[in-house]
């Protein structure tokens, strides 16, 4: 899977000549061995290094504040996110939505790489909830729509259909 | 004594022990005289009781009812108790739903079914304070004849249904004395979810509840919903028989299955066996081959599917039209929507004291409805799922999630409870289905829902004998079995359509409650056969 998202990272930045990985380990942790230069191992610190060699160092964050963020968040989806159970998921979508409740992206008002990572992390979840449970996390929904339709961002990945209307309004039902 | 015993816990061990055992003694005979100062009293008490209780004939135990005496005595029920009673003298019948003796008072309420009040046995000239002790002694949920004047209060009593009176207790007599320990309280039962947990006070289970539903059925929730049941069906029959339908009774035990045989139960009928009707389908269609044009009828259905969810029973009330049409099958849809809401009506505007009970406990919006009834077709159905994100075929069959779903999407888009989903796809109804002229795929059918979950199958029925049989051997039935049915129609059969709805379902749907336990008296499902 992290090797999917690097590649649709690549086409995302508009890299001209995409990179060959290999895994390590039975986790299958990417590494980008480049030439004339020491292996980089880890989903974060490729992603980090594609974008910069992209030139695109604001997805990075454009602030220390910012920057501080995109890392905390890239960090929560590896070490939070990624491998966890159903019953973690719930933890997990409970504590974002609430995050998001005032948040337009992950690291404030500026799309970021935590916005593409966590974007592809949540992806599998949220394909599988039925209406009700789009509707409950509605921030994490909010957010998700947003990125799904950011250009460039989503495929291969099917999208997700999201109401705009709440139809599960009541508190009694 | 204390300090007596200072010194001697610096001596010997022994006589520390010692100590200890006179302590003991003491502490002993303490506690015989106090047994003895008790019985004494217990005795004092007794005696006092035989000696001089002058309102000694104004309570007790009453003789059991064996009708002896016809009593010339007015009963007034409790709903009727009101500020224009002030100052009277009344009889009353009614249970004893709590009491509180609180020095020479003794607070009673005093229940009737889903009313009730506060009644008051105080020391007076009138009353002893024997009989006030035996006022406060009386069993929860014993019935009680009490004589008393009606007084009107100043301060409304909130937790009663009559608040502006109360009674002063003349005379008291315990009618039928309940046991002292209850299977559940009344209170536990009629609390709403969640309300009380953190008072860590209790609520009963389901099962509880049904295991003693005769307690279960005094609380005044379970007063109303089968109160607003009655009016369901009091409300179905009355619309029905104005628009000149003949109300008509069918057998239960029947020789074929009429729809599929997997779910129905057999029962062993002399030499052979036979089945429980799981629809009085074939009968009422019979009936409008026998030119009764316009028929219904409420009695009990049997499915023996083992399903245990919120919304199956192996028994239930059916409540069934079938109907002679002209031209177009829906005029059939519109007589059934028609009827339904005059229903809704006539519940929202006679049960509102009913509907209002049961949201206390159970808390819901209340049922919307339109007129004239919102009439979708399944394909505009599935095109809805298929926005909301929904992945299913054309002619695939609603599932429950996707039922409900439907539901909350049309509540949203068009703000009714109530719908008519029409055309469903041939394949996944019964054989006597009449397939749509149009697209052969699809079908003369309908169901009704309600909150979003099915109330009402209904559809056009094939009334032509040569149809019958191609439909019955294309879904692979014994022609044999139903040969009684399909003769019916080759004398001449009109065109006719109907439905079949659960009387308990509807109930359910129309308070908003998640379990068709709640609005069926004595429910029958694959793990309930008792009470």
């Amino acid at each position: 899977m992290a090797l999917r998202e690097l590649s649709s990272l690549e086409k995302y930045l508009g890299l001209k000549k995409p990179n060959k990985y290999s895994t390590q380990g039975e986790k299958k942790v990417p590494v980008l061995q480049k030439a004339n230069a020491p292996p980089l191992v880890g989903l974060v610190t490729v992603a980090c290094h594609l974008a910069k060699e992209a030139k695109r160092p604001e997805l990075l964050g454009d602030s220390a504040e910012s920057r501080a963020l995109v890392q905390q968040w890239l960090e929560y989806r590896v070490t939070k996110l990624d491998g966890c159970t159903r019953e973690d998921a719930k933890t997990v979508l409970k504590d974002l939505n609430l995050y998001l409740q005032d948040k337009v992206y992950m690291a404030g008002n500026q799309f970021t790489l935590a916005d593409t990572f966590m974007f592809y992390g949540i992806h599998p979840l949220i394909v599988d909830f039925a209406v009700q449970e789009k509707e409950q996390y509605v921030n994490v929904t909010r957010w998700f729509d947003h990125i799904q339709h950011y250009p460039g961002i989503r495929h291969p990945l099917p999208p997700v259909v999201v109401l705009r209307n709440k139809i599960y309004s009541s508190k009694h039902y | 004594m204390t300090k007596e015993e200072a010194p001697g816990a610096t001596e010997e061990e022994q006589q520390a022990q010692s100590k200890k055992g006179l302590k003991k003694q003491q502490k002993e005979a303490e506690k015989a005289a106090k047994k003895a100062e008790k019985q004494a009293k217990l005795a004092a008490d007794q005696q006092s009781t035989e000696e001089d209780d002058f309102a000694k004939d104004r309570y007790g135990v009453s003789a059991m009812v064996q009708s002896q005496h016809k009593l010339d005595r007015v009963l007034v029920r409790v709903q009727d108790l009101t500020p224009a009673k002030a100052d009277q003298l009344i009889w009353l019948r009614a249970r004893v739903h709590t009491s509180r003796a609180k020095g020479k008072q003794c607070f009673l309420v005093l229940r009737q079914q889903q009313f009730n009040l506060q009644a008051l046995v105080a020391v007076g000239d009138r009353a002893s304070k024997q009989m006030v002790k035996f006022a406060a002694n009386i069993t929860k949920e014993s019935i009680v004849d009490v004589e008393a004047f009606v007084r009107t209060v100043e301060q409304k009593i909130e937790s009663c249904s009559q608040q502006d009176v109360e009674l002063h207790i003349e005379r008291i007599f315990v009618v039928s004395q309940a046991e002292p320990r209850l299977p559940l309280q009344l209170e536990d039962a009629a609390r709403p979810d969640g309300e009380g947990e953190e008072e860590g006070r209790a609520t009963v289970n389901q099962d509880t509840k049904l295991d003693n539903r005769v307690i279960d059925l005094r609380t005044t929730t379970s007063q109303a919903i089968f109160r607003l049941q009655s009016g369901v069906c009091q409300l179905f029959r009355d619309t029905l028989t104005e628009k000149g339908f003949v109300e008509i009774q069918t057998p239960k035990i029947i020789s074929a299955a009429s729809e599929g045989g997997a779910n129905v139960f057999t029962v062993s009928y002399f030499k052979t066996s036979a089945y429980l009707a799981q629809s009085p389908q074939l009968y009422k269609q019979m009936c409008i081959c026998g030119d009764f044009d316009k028929v219904f009828c409420v009695g009990p259905v049997f499915r023996a599917e083992d399903s245990n969810t919120h919304r199956h029973l192996t028994e239930f009330v059916g409540l069934d039209i079938e109907m002679s049409f002209n031209y177009h099958y829906h005029e059939v849809i519109d007589s059934i929507t028609d009827t339904m809401v005059q229903i809704f009506k006539g519940l929202r505007d006679n049960f509102q004291t009913e509907i209002q009970t049961v949201n206390k406990q159970f808390p819901s919006e209340p049922f919307k409805f339109l007129e004239p009834t919102l009439r979708l077709e399944y394909t505009e159905a599935v095109a809805m799922l298929h926005e909301a994100g929904v992945e299913m075929g054309d002619e695939e069959d609603l599932s429950t999630p996707n039922e409900k779903l439907l539901g909350r999407l049309v509540k949203e888009k068009y703000d009714t409870d109530f719908y008519v989903l029409d055309k469903y796809p041939l394949a996944v109804r019964p054989f006597y289905t009449m397939p749509d002229p149009n697209n052969p795929k699809y079908s003369n059918s309908y169901d009704m829902f309600m909150r979003g979950e099915e109330i009402l199958s209904g559809a056009q029925r094939v009334h032509d004998a040569q149809l019958l049989t191609d439909r019955a051997k294309h879904h692979q039935i014994d022609l044999e079995k139903i040969k009684a049915y399909i003769d019916s129609f080759r004398y001449g059969a009109p065109p006719h359509g109907g439905g079949g709805i659960g009387l308990e379902r509807v109930c359910m749907l129309y308070l908003g409650l998640h379990n068709i336990r709640q609005t069926s008296m004595f429910p029958r499902d694959p793990k309930r056969l008792t009470p």
